[in-house]
C-alpha cells in the first residue's frame, strides 16, 4: 500500500541524473522529498508520472507499475508554472479536469468550490496572463487536484510564494492528507518540511542521502540538542565543562546547545546547576532538519541562498 | 472517492476531443483568424468578380466598322457575312456581347468620313462593278489590325460567293460559310474524358493553380500554425501539465485536429463566397450584358470529383505536414526560433509545388509523374495533373494509396519525437536534437 521508487538509474547524456534511487512513501502520507537544485527530483518525479523513462529501474503504486496506472492516478504541480495565457481560468481547470476524465459540470462546480476556498473565485472569469504569479500558482494547484488523484507530486509549491499563501497551501495539504491521499512534494526549504512532513527522503546527486519517518531522520546522525534558557550570562560560560558540546544558536532567551554522539543531556543540565546557573527551561530536541542536510550533504540545501566561501584577497597576506 | 478512470481507447478518443476543440476554439476565436479570414474572403470575392470585369471592359471596347453598299440588299448581306466571320467565338457558338459591331451608312463618303472621325475603327466600301461583280474596300486609319483585315477579306470573298449564288437560282444548295473550331492538339490527347476544348482546358488550368496555390499555402501556413501552437505551450511552460494530464498521442493528433478543422474552416469560409460570387457573377454578367456561353467557363474545368479530390489530399496533406511540423515545433523551447524551422519546413512543399506548377502547364514529363506518387508532393503535383485531367486511376490509387500508408508512419515518428522534445529546453533545434528526441532520450 504504497509508492515504491525502485532503484532508478536515468541518464542525460553523460550527465548522470537518477544514480540507483531507492525509497517508499506510505500511502497517505505528507512525503518531502529534499535535495537542492539538480538533486533529481524533477527527474524522478518525471519517472513517476510516466512522462519520462528510466534507463533502470521502477516506480510502483500499490504493487502496479505507474506507467500502467492511469494518468488521472498522479495530480502533478509542475516547478515550472505555466498555464494557457489567453485562456479564462475557469476554461482552463475544466479542460485540465476534462483530460483527467471528470466530466464538465462537475468540474466546474469542483473548481469554484477550490476558488473559493482559495478566496479567489474572482479569478474565475480572468485570463491567465491578467494573475500574480502567487495566484497562478493557486490555480496550478487546483488544475493538479481537481480530479482527486490519490497521489499529488508537488515539484517545489512553496517556491514563489508569500507568506499567506504558503499557509493556505499547507492547509490544503492536511486536508488532502486527512481524506486519504499521499501528498509527496519537493522542496529545499526544510522550515517548511519539517513542519509539515510525516517522513522525508534527503536526496543529493541522484542518490538518496538518508530517508524515513521526521523523527527517524532527524535521529539518524544520532546528534541531539539542548535547548537551555538561564538567568544571567546567556553565553553559558559554564558550558566548557563539558567536553563535546558547542553552542549553535546563542539567544538572550534561550541557547540552542548541540551535542556529540555520545553525550548525555544530563550532563549539561548538572554543569549548569552546578556552575550556579538559574535554569528557567530546558529541552531535549532533535537537530533541525536543516542541520541533518548539512550533516549528510555537506552543505545547505539552499545553498544559493547563503554567501560563497570567502575566498583569501590576493595581496591580503603580504600586507598582514 | 476518485472517479472512475477511463482507460484505453475511450480516453484517448475524449482527450483527442478535448484537445482538439480547444485548439479549435481559441483558433476560431482568435482576432488574427478573423481578420486574417475576413481579408481573404474580401481577396477571393474579387478575384471572382475579375471574369466579370473582364467583361465590362470586353464591352467597352467593341470594334466599330462602318458598311457603305449602293443597295440595302447588299449591305444587309455584307454585314450578316462580316459579323459571322469577325464575331464567330472558337467553339462556334454565337451570342453574347459582340466585339464588332456594324453600321450600315447610306453612302461611301459618310464611311470614310466616320473613319476621318474616329467614330468607327474602320470602314468596309462595297461597290458594284460593270461586270455584276463586287469591288470591296477597307479603309482605316490604323483602327484595324493586319489580323482583322484578312478576316475582313475572307469575309469580302464570302460575300462574293453568295452574290453570285444570289445572282444564279440555278444553284441547287446555297452557300453557307463552314463551321470553324481550334482544337489544342495537345489537350485532346489527355486520357480519360476525351477531346477537351482550348477553353475549357484553359479553364481547367485556372481551377488547377487556384488547387494547387491553395493547398500549398494552407498546407504551409496551418502547418506553421501547428508548430507555434507547440512552441506557445512550451513557452509558456503549460506544457508540463499538459503532458502529465493527457499523452503525447493524444496531444499531438488533438492539436493536428483542431487546427486542422479550424483551418478547414477557414478555407469553406473563404471558398465557399468566392464561388457563389463567380456562379452570380456569371448571372448578374448574363443579364447585364447578354448571354456569353464563353464567361460560364471559368467554372467548367470545376467538378465535383475535383473538389472531392481537393478535400481529400487536403485532409491527408495536412496530417503530413502538420505532424511534420508538431514534431518540429516541439524541439524549440521560443517562439521566436520558429523562424529558424520555417524555411527548412517548407522546402519540401516548395520541392513539391514546382513540378505541380510544371503539370499544370500540360507536362507529362516522367519526373512529374513520379512526383505525384510521393507522399510530401502528392497534394500539389497529382492535384495539379487531376485538375488537367490526365491521370490513369492506378496512378491515382498509388499516390493516394502512399500517402495514407506514410500519414500514420510519419505521425508516430512526430509523437516519438514530440515526447521526448516537449520536455527539452534550451536546445539549439539542431539534426542531433533531433535524433536524441527520435532515440527519446
Amino acid at each position: 500500500m504504497s509508492l515504491v521508487v525502485d532503484h532508478l538509474f536515468k541518464r542525460f547524456g553523460s550527465v548522470v541524473a537518477l544514480d540507483d534511487l531507492a525509497f517508499e512513501v506510505q500511502a497517505g502520507q505528507v512525503f518531502g522529498f529534499l535535495g537542492a537544485n539538480g538533486a533529481g527530483k524533477t527527474t524522478t518525479m518525471r519517472i513517476t508520472l510516466g512522462v519520462l523513462e528510466a534507463d533502470a529501474g521502477r516506480v510502483t503504486w500499490r504493487g502496479i507499475e505507474s506507467h500502467r496506472l492511469p494518468r488521472s492516478t498522479w495530480g502533478y504541480l509542475p516547478e515550472e508554472r505555466g498555464l494557457y495565457p489567453r485562456m479564462r481560468v475557469l476554461d482552463q481547470l475544466v479542460f485540465f479536469a476534462g483530460l483527467q476524465g471528470v466530466p464538465g459540470e462537475r468540474a466546474r462546480r469542483e473548481a469554484m468550490a477550490w476558488l473559493r476556498r482559495f478566496r479567489a473565485e474572482d479569478l474565475a472569469d480572468r485570463r491567465a496572463e491578467q494573475l500574480s504569479k502567487g495566484n497562478q500558482q493557486k490555480i496550478q494547484f487546483i488544475a493538479a487536484t481537481l480530479h482527486d488523484p490519490q497521489v499529488l507530486l508537488m515539484d517545489e509549491p512553496f517556491t514563489g510564494l508569500d507568506p499567506v499563501n504558503v499557509m493556505l497551501l499547507r492547509e490544503a495539504f492536511l486536508e488532502l492528507r486527512d481524506r486519504g491521499r499521499t501528498v509527496i512534494f519537493s522542496t529545499h526549504q526544510m522550515e517548511v518540511a519539517e513542519a509539515l512532513c510525516e517522513a522525508v527522503a534527503i536526496v543529493d546527486r541522484g542518490k538518496m542521502v538518508v530517508g524515513g519517518t521526521l523523527r527517524e531522520v532527524k535521529r539518524a546522525t544520532g546528534r541531539r540538542m539542548v535547548r537551555i534558557a538561564v538567568e544571567g550570562d546567556h553565553r553559558l560560560p559554564w558550558l566548557s565543562a563539558v567536553p563535546g558540546t558547542r553552542v549553535i544558536q546563542a539567544g538572550m532567551d534561550r541557547s540552542t546547545v548541540e551535542l556529540d554522539v555520545g553525550v548525555e543531556p544530563d550532563e549539561v543540565l548538572a554543569a549548569a546547576v552546578g556552575a550556579g546557573a538559574r535554569v528557567r527551561h530546558f529541552e531535549i530536541a532533535d537537530p533541525s532538519l536543516e542541520q541533518i542536510f548539512i550533516d549528510f550533504v555537506g552543505r545547505p540545501a539552499n545553498e544559493e541562498t547563503h554567501l560563497a566561501t570567502l575566498e583569501p584577497v590576493a595581496g591580503a597576506e603580504s600586507a598582514a | 472517492m476518485t472517479h472512475e478512470a477511463p482507460t484505453g481507447r475511450g480516453a484517448t478518443a475524449r482527450n483527442v476531443g478535448l484537445v482538439a476543440g480547444r485548439e479549435y476554439t481559441e483558433r476560431v476565436k482568435s482576432r488574427a483568424f478573423v481578420f486574417s479570414t475576413l481579408l481573404m474572403v474580401g481577396l477571393a470575392v474579387v478575384i471572382a468578380l475579375i471574369p466579370l470585369a473582364f467583361r465590362v471592359m470586353e464591352r467597352a471596347t467593341v470594334t466599330r466598322i462602318a458598311v457603305a453598299a449602293p443597295d440595302a440588299a447588299l449591305a444587309d448581306r455584307t454585314v450578316s457575312i462580316l459579323d459571322a466571320f469577325l464575331n464567330a467565338s472558337a467553339d462556334g457558338t454565337t451570342g453574347g456581347p459582340k466585339p464588332f459591331v456594324f453600321e450600315v451608312m447610306p453612302a461611301p463618303q459618310d464611311a470614310v468620313d466616320a473613319v476621318a472621325d474616329a467614330q468607327v475603327a474602320g470602314a468596309v466600301i462595297v461597290e458594284r462593278t460593270a461586270d455584276g461583280g463586287l469591288d470591296f474596300q477597307a479603309v482605316t486609319i490604323g483602327g484595324l489590325g493586319q489580323d482583322k483585315l484578312s478576316l475582313l477579306q475572307l469575309g469580302a470573298f464570302s460575300v462574293g460567293v453568295l452574290d453570285w449564288t444570289a445572282a444564279n437560282p440555278n444553284a441547287t444548295n446555297p452557300f453557307v460559310p463552314p463551321a470553324f473550331a481550334v482544337i489544342d492538339a495537345g489537350a485532346a490527347s489527355a486520357g480519360g474524358d476525351g477531346a477537351v476544348d482550348t477553353s475549357e482546358y484553359a479553364s481547367r488550368r485556372i481551377v488547377g493553380i487556384v488547387f494547387v496555390v491553395l493547398l500549398f499555402l494552407t498546407l504551409v501556413f496551418y502547418g506553421l500554425w501547428v508548430a507555434s501552437g507547440v512552441v506557445a505551450e512550451k513557452a509558456s511552460r503549460v506544457m508540463e501539465l499538459l503532458i502529465s494530464a493527457a499523452s503525447a498521442p493524444q496531444l499531438v493528433l488533438g492539436k493536428i485536429l483542431g487546427i486542422g478543422l479550424a483551418g478547414l474552416t477557414q478555407v469553406t469560409m473563404i471558398l465557399v463566397p468566392a464561388l457563389v460570387m463567380m456562379v452570380l457573377s456569371g448571372q448578374v454578367g448574363n443579364a447585364m450584358l447578354g448571354e456569353d456561353p464563353g464567361a460560364a467557363t471559368s467554372l467548367a474545368g470545376l467538378s465535383p470529383g475535383l473538389i472531392v479530390a481537393f478535400l481529400v489530399y487536403f485532409v491527408l496533406g495536412f496530417a503530413l505536414y502538420a505532424a511534420l511540423y508538431a514534431g518540429a515545433g516541439s524541439l524549440l523551447s521560443r517562439a521566436e526560433d520558429l523562424q529558424i524551422i520555417a524555411l527548412p519546413l517548407s522546402i519540401p512543399a516548395i520541392a513539391g509545388y514546382l513540378p505541380a506548377v510544371l503539370a499544370l502547364s500540360g507536362s507529362s514529363a516522367g519526373f512529374i509523374r513520379f512526383a505525384s506518387y510521393v507522399p510530401l508532393w502528392s497534394p500539389f503535383v497529382m492535384m495539379a495533373r487531376l485538375s488537367i485531367g490526365r491521370v490513369e486511376p492506378w496512378e491515382l490509387a498509388l499516390s493516394l494509396g502512399l500517402l495514407i500508408a506514410t500519414v500514420p508512419l510519419v505521425t508516430l515518428l512526430a509523437i516519438r519525437v514530440y515526447r521526448a522534445g516537449v520536455l527539452m529546453y534550451g536546445q539549439p533545434p539542431t539534426v542531433r536534437t533531433f535524433l536524441r528526441a527520435v532515440r527519446g532520450s
